[in-house]
């Protein structure tokens, strides 16, 4: 068995698993948000049982449309709170941040451990070692009820990363060469496995950029092996040298439209954001703000700066980047999702064109259907935001230390 | 609606990729459940499509149908706008385990480019078997599988829970 596998099968309770098997593993931990939470306790109540399989381990956040932006918004937090309340579940309902920074922040789990959540980035917390499922609001209300999940044994696929990127080319650029390689389908219903010698350079947050983008392939795990562990045997190794890999975008429609930046360089855009699950940590702020230090953003351009999570804002006012980024015309919000799915705080009409950290640009994802969303790393978007137009990273601030 | 593993149902034509996002945009899912219908594929390339679509009618798409989001209030809108099923040439994971769950089958076949808009067909799906109407052509899909057919008899992921956590009165 390979490291997926060995994880699955200890959940079970059985020896050995083997692919295509349907299995039950134990959870760990269930979570959901304000828009699939509220359809979840409903689904649970209709269930019939008066408790949840372990209040400790499941856990809302009140992300996505905090403060509420309608009055169906609050009244499905108003749901999501009631339920919290009289089944002593924890959540989190004062823009404490978006789910995944949040789990990482208060409750990360150990590796190998299983976490089922109702929102497809849930695997973001593949970065460090857990086994992280995505369901919708019915399959987490059953987890809620029973704390197991039905589901079946994944082929297992290993992308092994090598060497070192280069001056300008981050965590968000991997894995959007990797979306354009394999494409939004590359690996449905299948696990994946990072390992190689670039791996061990990555920090955290620089995982979990990579973890978070996993479901736009596809996958049903996204998992980073540990420094030195043995994964076992895989269906398919694939390499990558992180030399090779240029800075780049994502192009509307989808996230696996890949193109190379400095091909799309010189689109006029009109907004950008920073932040979100992909890239709205400290790490992705510093960036930005070394390149916006001392800089304005283009006067057409509105820049949208959305730490994800209140720990993240916090450090990022003790560090003056708060400040920084308000002094180049940006407007710092509260933590949350912001404009990333396009239900508040940022929509797009059709003629506006975004730069965007976030990790999806469907038709319609931030507001109007024909509005462009070009995907890339918070160093991209800070320059473009300058420049007012896509730039290379290195166009606006000089690359290696500003 | 009483489980039945043969429909009969005139066909809604989409191509790939028709993500969450255009099944039910980002602005409608706080919408409460009984008007979801409404914003039925609202971002696709048939935005109307909540207002043509009847009671019956099955959606042909090509790859990965359903891919981004886990918003269930996705296929919720396609069923209770009336979507009987929906065949595609791949689903996204979430999106088909979400249609399950909720009682709407979903049947993985490659028929797009062998029918046009608005035609009927047949399909049972036990065998996975498709008939085009009505030529009676013959096009064979995947069978589901016995876990997948269960929760449709069922009717759906919670009729299931509950019978397993209290088979007596399931």
């Amino acid at each position: 068995m390979n490291s997926i596998e060995g994880y699955l099968a200890k959940a079970a309770g059985r020896e050995k698993v083997h692919v295509g098997e349907d299995i039950t593993v134990k959870v760990d931990l269930a979570i959901a948000h304000d828009v699939t939470g509220p359809m979840a306790v409903e689904q649970f109540r209709k269930i019939g049982i008066n408790r949840v399989f372990d209040p400790h381990k499941v856990v809302f956040v009140i992300d996505h449309i905090i403060p509420a932006a309608t009055i169906d918004a609050k009244i499905g937090q108003n749901t999501l709170k009631a339920f919290a309340r009289e089944f002593g579940v924890k959540v989190y309902d004062r823009a404490d941040g978006v789910i995944h920074q949040i789990i990482a922040e208060k409750h990360r789990l150990e590796r190998g451990s299983i976490l089922v959540g109702a929102d497809s980035h849930t695997c973001t917390a593949g970065a460090y070692g857990a086994l992280a499922i995505p369901v919708g609001a019915t399959e987490l209300a059953a987890t809620m009820a029973t704390g197991t999940l039905d589901l079946e044994v994944p082929e297992t696929y290993e992308i092994r990363l090598e060497g070192r990127l280069q001056p300008g080319v981050y965590a968000k650029d991997v894995i959007l060469h990797l979306i354009g390689r394999f494409g939004t389908n590359g690996f449905t219903d299948k696990a994946v496995i990072y390992t190689g010698s670039l791996v061990k350079h990555l920090s955290i947050d620089e995982k979990m950029t990579i973890s978070n983008m996993g479901i736009e392939m596809g996958t049903m795990i996204s998992y980073f092996a540990d420094s030195n562990e043995s994964i076992g045997e895989v269906k398919k190794v694939f390499t990558f040298q992180a030399e090779e890999i240029k800075a780049c975008v994502a192009c509307s429609p989808n996230p696996g439209n890949f193109a190379k930046a400095a091909d799309v360089a010189g689109t006029k855009i009109s907004q950008v954001v920073i932040g979100s699950c992909t890239n709205g940590r400290l790490s992705d702020m510093k960036i930005a703000a070394e390149v916006l230090k001392g800089r304005k953003a283009a006067k057409d351009v509105l820049l949208l700066i959305i730490p994800a999570s209140k720990d993240i804002a916090q450090e990022m006012e003790d560090q003056g980047l708060t400040r920084i980024f308000r002094e180049a015309g940006g407007v710092v919000t509260s933590p949350g999702c912001g404009p990333c799915f396009g239900a508040h705080m940022g929509l797009l009409a059709a003629e506006d064109v975004a730069v965007s950290t976030t990790n999806r640009n469907f038709p319609g994802r931030m507001g109007h259907r024909e509005a462009k969303v070009f995907l890339a790393s918070p160093r991209l978007a800070a320059e473009s935001a300058v420049a007012g137009e896509i730039v290379s990273p290195g166009t606006v601030a000089p690359l290696g230390g500003v | 609606m009483a489980w039945n593993n043969k429909l009969k149902g005139r066909v809604w034509k989409f191509g790939t990729n028709v993500d969450t996002d255009q099944i039910l945009p980002g602005y409608a899912m706080a919408a409460p459940e009984d008007k979801l219908k409404e914003y039925a594929l609202a971002g696709s390339a048939i935005p109307d499509f909540a207002h043509k679509v009847q009671p019956g009618d099955i959606i042909v798409a090509g790859d990965n149908f359903g891919c981004g989001s886990s918003r269930e209030q996705a296929p919720v809108a396609l069923k209770e706008a009336g979507v009987a099923l929906i065949i595609a040439k791949s689903l996204a994971r979430i999106f088909r385990r979400n249609s399950i769950n909720i009682g709407m089958p979903v049947l993985v076949a490659d028929i797009a480019d062998k029918i046009e808009n608005g035609r009927e067909i047949e399909v049972d799906l036990v065998t996975g078997e498709i008939t085009l109407l009505p030529t009676g052509e013959k096009v064979k899909g995947q069978a589901l599988a016995p876990n997948v057919l269960e929760t449709l008899e069922c009717g759906g992921l919670i009729a299931k829970v509950r019978r397993h956590l209290n088979p007596s009165n399931g």
